[in-house]
């Protein structure tokens, strides 16, 4: 039999990290000096793509600007709303969907036809039954997200092992502690990639909204520097959400990555 | 551990001579009983018969196999005996008391595949059955890890079921049938999957588990060798509808050895078993 003490030592992990991190810089440094490359030889005039420094120095000042941060603010706030309204709402009532043979075949296929209609063409109607709020951003995040959680939710209940459940109640589980014991760690890894995937689709939803009617958010900052021709700004605005969003999803794949074997 | 003493002695014997008496105790924590089951299946309004007139007699810490061809039900009425499935008519005892439904005080499962928990441990999929009643952790983690060393896995607790090989998570998977020590452990062709050399051995392992914790074992294949080679008793099914169409006494002595397989008895058992199957397997 194997050595039963052969598991990875703890440096390894650290190890790892390292590596990880060192491949994200190195790919910072690949963005940034191909940034300014494109400068030096002239390719781009620094009108349209200010120098790097003068972006990251934009972006620090504008992190520590309270103007900046309330906008910030409502963002964070309409993303948050949504996502915690869409998120629990869409696994909820996909899994009772999936649960129920009538109900899965009248609505299951009404979701995947109206997951593939862009969401975006449906933001006017938003306005004119909200107006121009929060309700709206939230309402139109929602919208945004609810249809791939559903769909998360569908195949999440799909991996469920009907072994699984079969040992659980070999062994006098409840109805409850099938749930919370064999259900939940099954759908775990997929109801994580829906948290991920969620979050892209709601940020997305967001910040279209803000850009195309707004009189907040980081959404209008972005299209308000657009048009003023404010490149800085945009950049560092750019640069910024993007960061915030990698970081979110990074730290959802890392969970993930915990959970992968769980799917075998 | 609380085994019930006739069956603690048999297992300090060990051979053929200690067996239990053939007339059966039908409320002794080990006696399985099967009354008159049948079984149909009423798939979109056409009715099958599953299985028919079942009849069963298990003496406590008496080795049963039960083989038959594919398809005729023996999982199924393996299912029956563990409460999980409902049969059509008649009815199964375990201890002198009715199987309506799973009892894992009386009878411990071991399924065709191990079925662990891939978020469990093999420490934490033992401990599943007593965390499921609220045994304490402690009491648990003792009792979990007592039965890990039983089947040969001390020093793999922290393994995830992904870490172990096909025969190293059947072996945590009859840890889990036996961690509530029940008189019974019943197993739907637990080996199945496995390899030759990895069944021949895991098949060593079960009786060595038999032999020690007196346990009634019933045990579901399709392995005319497995049968002969491990049972006191083999039932032999016949193609659907399930019948019983042979009860076979195996005489020969134990512990059980691999050279046995060669012998003139053990090729008549086979033999016998095949002659009963053949007939059926192709219709």
């Amino acid at each position: 039999m194997a050595n039963a003490s052969a598991k990875p030592p703890a440096w390894l992990g650290l190890f790892d990290a390292a590596r990880g991190l060192l491949v994200w810089a190195g790919g910072l440094a690949v963005l940034f000096g191909a940034w300014q490359a494109v400068l030096s030889f002239g390719l781009m005039p620094p009108e349209l793509l200010p120098p790097i420094g003068d972006v990251l120095a934009t972006a620090a000042d504008l992190a520590s600007r309270p103007d900046f941060q309330r906008h910030v603010g409502v963002t964070v706030a309409e993303v948050m709303v949504a996502f915690v309204i869409a998120v629990p709402l869409g696994i909820v009532l996909g899994i009772a969907i999936a649960e129920s043979r009538y109900w899965s075949e009248v609505l299951k296929p009404i979701v995947f036809l109206v997951f593939s209609i862009p969401k975006t063409i449906f933001l006017p109607m938003f306005i004119l039954a909200f107006g121009i709020n929060f309700a709206q951003k939230v309402g139109f995040g929602v919208f945004s997200t609810i249809f791939i959680v559903l769909i998360s939710a569908f195949s999440a209940l799909d991996s469920v092992k009907s072994d699984h459940v079969r040992v659980a109640r070999a062994y006098g589980a409840t109805p409850a502690q099938i749930a919370w014991r064999v259900y939940l760690p099954s759908m775990a890894p997929v109801l994580l990639e829906a948290v991920r995937l969620a979050m892209i689709f709601n940020l997305t939803g967001i910040l279209l909204a803000e850009m195309y009617a707004s009189r907040a958010g980081l959404g209008q900052l972005i299209a308000n520097w657009g048009e003023n021709f404010m490149l800085r700004e945009l950049l560092a605005g750019i640069l910024l959400i993007a960061a915030a969003a990698i970081v979110f999803n990074e730290t959802v794949r890392w969970f993930e990555a915990k959970c992968e074997h769980w799917r075998t | 551990m609380a085994i019930a003493s006739p069956q603690k002695s048999m297992s300090a014997n060990g051979g053929p001579s200690a067996k239990s008496p053939l007339r059966v105790v039908a409320s002794a924590p080990g006696a399985v009983q099967v009354d008159n089951l049948d079984h149909t299946y009423n798939v979109g309004g056409r009715v099958t018969k599953a299985l028919e007139q079942i009849k069963l007699d298990i003496a406590p810490g008496r080795f049963v196999v039960i083989v038959g061809p594919s398809g005729c039900g023996k999982s199924s009425l393996l299912m029956m005996m563990t409460g999980l499935v409902t049969p059509t008519a008649g009815s199964v005892y375990c201890g002198g008391l009715p199987m309506t439904a799973p009892d894992p005080d009386r009878v411990g499962v071991v399924f065709q595949e191990a079925s662990l928990y891939p978020w469990l441990t093999a420490q934490d999929n033992v401990e599943f059955p007593l965390s499921l009643r609220g045994v304490p952790k402690a009491e648990r983690a003792a009792r979990a890890r007592d039965k890990l060393a039983l089947v040969g896995l001390k020093g793999f607790e922290d393994r995830y079921p992904h870490e172990l090989s096909g025969g190293m998570k059947q072996r945590v998977s009859i840890a889990r049938g036996l961690v509530q020590n029940p008189p019974i452990l019943m197993l739907d062709e637990p080996f199945a999957a496995l390899d030759e050399q990895t069944r021949i051995s895991m098949g060593d392992e079960l009786l060595r588990i038999w032999e020690q914790t007196g346990k009634t074992v019933v045990f579901v294949t399709h392995s005319l060798t497995e049968a002969a080679y491990l049972a006191d008793e083999i039932i032999v099914m016949s193609a659907r509808p399930g019948r019983i169409i042979d009860r076979i006494d195996v005489d020969l002595p134990r512990p059980r050895t691999y050279a046995m397989m060669s012998t003139p008895r053990f090729a008549e058992l086979r033999e016998r078993i095949w002659n009963q199957i053949k007939t059926q397997a192709g219709s």
